[in-house]
């Protein structure tokens, strides 16, 4: 365990080395290993009760992955994930789905996250009975209406259909399904990138509202940072499978240590023309390598503009706590000072 | 209960509700609209009917013979006139009419629910699982299906229940192919991982949220499989395995039909046409469903 992770039995949630990785399976005749795909490749994390906590990253770095790990919709290859003391990653599938109603997730596409034959008191209703199973009939109803209310949405329409809805009260509805059997951990994968950006901010207050108000711990996910800064506490910023800078959101915006970081934050656009026209951008060569082969070392040497020297294209670089707080993948050549902060 | 805010939640009366409209609801509108699938179900409804309620009303028995009348064409008292044998062929047609209909509706109901949990099992699981159960499905395919019913009447004997379950088994593979490759489908969706993130049971997943999905396509095939088993009866009771006279079956009648065609014609035309519409009507509703339950489909 290192020194990164936090005490299983008094943290929130604690993730220590986890890893997910894909089998590709073989070839069909030769019987050789197509490779493995490492999603997710040692991330430790400590979450405290009551937190936002962003997640970014570029598409492909393993964020979702991550965040259907810690649902336990794929089990972790290796490591440990301890929700309030128990360990998720332990319990067997078939004792998990009880578990279950105390995390639960918000995903990206509200047109495909709620079933199209099934009213909207359906949907919820199933959802709320996992907590309450003896809700039934008036009882059930009331709940459900309750919890449109806190979703702002008009409760009269609980028996309407998802395809009478737009995209932003579909993805309430999704909250709402979400909050029906009373978790302490939500997990928003890219809850706004399929809404339209006036929609977005909505979503986005109701998700920081009614954190603070239910006592929620969440985990936010999305690729896009300025989202990710106006609602999160802290931020963790992946990269090909492994977090590279963590620290307060304030920290990671204002002084990112990390080459990656600053290249995301210089890619935030600027709402004012005039500042907008001497932004100074960091343009990240290539694409990122394949998760399959990861380069050796600090992963980031295929693309870093200043270049890595022979050590640290062998030894990875260790994850320090640079100022209190802000964690830091600390490879000198990534995290000098190319006078961009 | 919890209290979330804005939990001043007053009972919700049922009649306040603005009732949604279901996507069945939607495709039942867009039916309507058909004309040819409106007119092809209210022709079928007839026939229904005519074949149900007919020999109630009909003075004449369907095997009663009558040695004297033998092979009368059309007349005022029996208006499909009669056959060799001097039954009345109108009562004929609609008993025959009623095997004919009960095979396509039992032979179709049986591959419906084998092929629907079959295949929606199947794709559900997935893997290893999969491929050998839709291996089964392929070595039956490829199993020649008169020898297979052939082998069935030798063992069980004649029957014509045995005839509509032979059938039935032989209809779902491709019913079962069709909810397998839906359900791969819709397995990948966000509502089928929230259900499952949501902790419910296998079944439920199953039973409440891919079924229903898949059941659009499922209802276009099974009523284009009414019509194929209904030909398939036919086709059974001509090579003399299916409905044994003096019973009859549209096939059969088209059977007796056919041997006398050049002399007796209308002893061909009338079951041939009754049958002809009947599959005309169902291909129609058939298409119609379709085009009504997934509008993108449409040509038009």
């Amino acid at each position: 365990m290192s020194a990164t992770t936090g005490n299983p039995q008094e943290d929130f949630l604690v993730l220590d080395d986890v890893k997910t990785h894909f089998d590709m399976g073989t070839t069909l005749f030769t019987r050789e290993s197509k490779g493995v795909v490492k999603a997710v490749d040692g991330v430790t994390l400590t979450i405290q009760k009551g937190e936002i906590l962003g997640l970014v990253g570029e598409s492909g770095c393993g964020k979702s992955t991550l965040s259907r790990t810690i649902m336990q919709l794929l089990r972790p290859t290796s490591g440990h994930i301890w929700l309030k003391g128990r360990e998720l990653s332990a319990i067997s599938d078939k004792d998990i789905r009880s578990e279950r109603i105390n995390f639960q997730m918000i995903f990206q596409d509200p047109y495909a996250s709620l079933n199209p034959r099934m009213t909207v008191l359906d949907t919820l209703g199933e959802a709320v009975r996992t907590r309450h199973p003896e809700l039934k009939g008036d009882a059930l109803r009331a709940r459900v209406a309750e919890l449109l209310r806190t979703v702002g949405m008009n409760p009269f329409q609980m028996k309407r259909y998802p395809h009478e809805f737009s995209g932003g009260q579909r993805q309430r509805v999704a909250i709402a399904r979400a909050l029906a059997p009373e978790p302490e951990l939500i997990i928003a994968d890219e809850p706004v990138s399929a809404l339209d950006v006036s929609i977005q901010s909505q979503i986005l207050n109701l998700l920081k509202r009614l954190t603070r108000e239910l006592g929620l711990t969440m985990i936010f996910i999305s690729h896009d940072l300025s989202v990710v800064r106006y609602i999160s506490d802290r931020i963790a910023v992946m990269y090909l499978g492994k977090i590279v800078e963590l620290g307060d959101a304030e920290t990671i915006v204002d002084h990112p240590l990390h080459i990656y970081t600053k290249a995301l934050m210089s890619a935030i656009p600027e709402p004012d023309p005039n500042l907008e026209r001497n932004r100074h951008r960091i343009v990240l060569e290539g694409d990122p390598p394949s998760p399959m082969e990861p380069p050796e070392g600090c992963k980031f040497w295929p693309r870093s503009p200043a270049g890595h020297d022979e050590r640290m294209r062998r030894e990875e670089p260790p994850f320090e706590e640079i100022s209190p707080g802000h964690w830091v993948s600390n490879c000198p050549f990534c995290v000098a000072d190319n006078g961009a902060s | 209960m919890t209290d979330l805010p804005g939990s001043a939640a007053p009972g919700i009366a049922e009649e306040e509700l603005v009732e949604g409209s279901s996507l069945w609801k939607d495709a039942w509108a867009r039916l309507k609209k058909n004309k040819v699938a409106v007119g092809s179900l209210v022709v079928f409804t007839f026939i229904c009917l005519f074949c149900v309620l007919g020999p109630f009303l009909s003075p004449y028995d369907s095997n009663a013979q009558n040695l004297f009348a033998g092979a009368e064409g059309p007349s005022a008292d029996h208006w499909f006139g009669t056959d060799t044998l001097g039954r009345d062929l109108m009562v004929r047609v609609m008993v025959g009419g009623r095997i004919s209909l009960m095979v396509g509706l039992v032979a179709t109901v049986v591959a419906l629910a084998i092929g629907v949990i079959y295949g929606a099992t199947a794709g559900y699981i997935g893997g290893k699982v999969d491929a050998s159960m839709m291996r089964f499905v392929d070595l039956l395919y490829a199993l020649p299906f008169t020898i297979f019913v052939i082998l069935l009447m030798v063992a069980f004997g004649r029957s014509m229940w045995l005839m509509f379950v032979a059938i039935g088994c032989v209809e779902w593979l491709s019913m079962a192919r069709i909810v397998r490759s839906g359900v791969l489908g819709l397995k990948k969706q966000e509502f089928v991982e929230a259900a499952v993130s949501l902790g419910y049971s296998h079944s439920r997943i199953i039973l409440r949220h891919l079924i229903p999905n898949v059941l659009g396509p499922v209802i276009v095939i099974a009523t284009l499989t009414v019509p194929a088993v209904m030909l398939l009866e036919a086709f059974l009771s001509f090579l003399g395995l299916g409905v044994q006279p003096p019973n009859a079956s549209w096939g059969v009648l088209i059977n007796e039909g056919q041997a006398n065609m050049e002399i007796y014609p209308w002893l061909l035309l009338f079951p041939a046409g009754f049958f002809a519409v009947t599959l005309f009507c169902l291909n129609f509703i058939g298409d119609g469903l379709r085009d009504a339950l997934d509008p993108k489909s449409a040509k038009d």
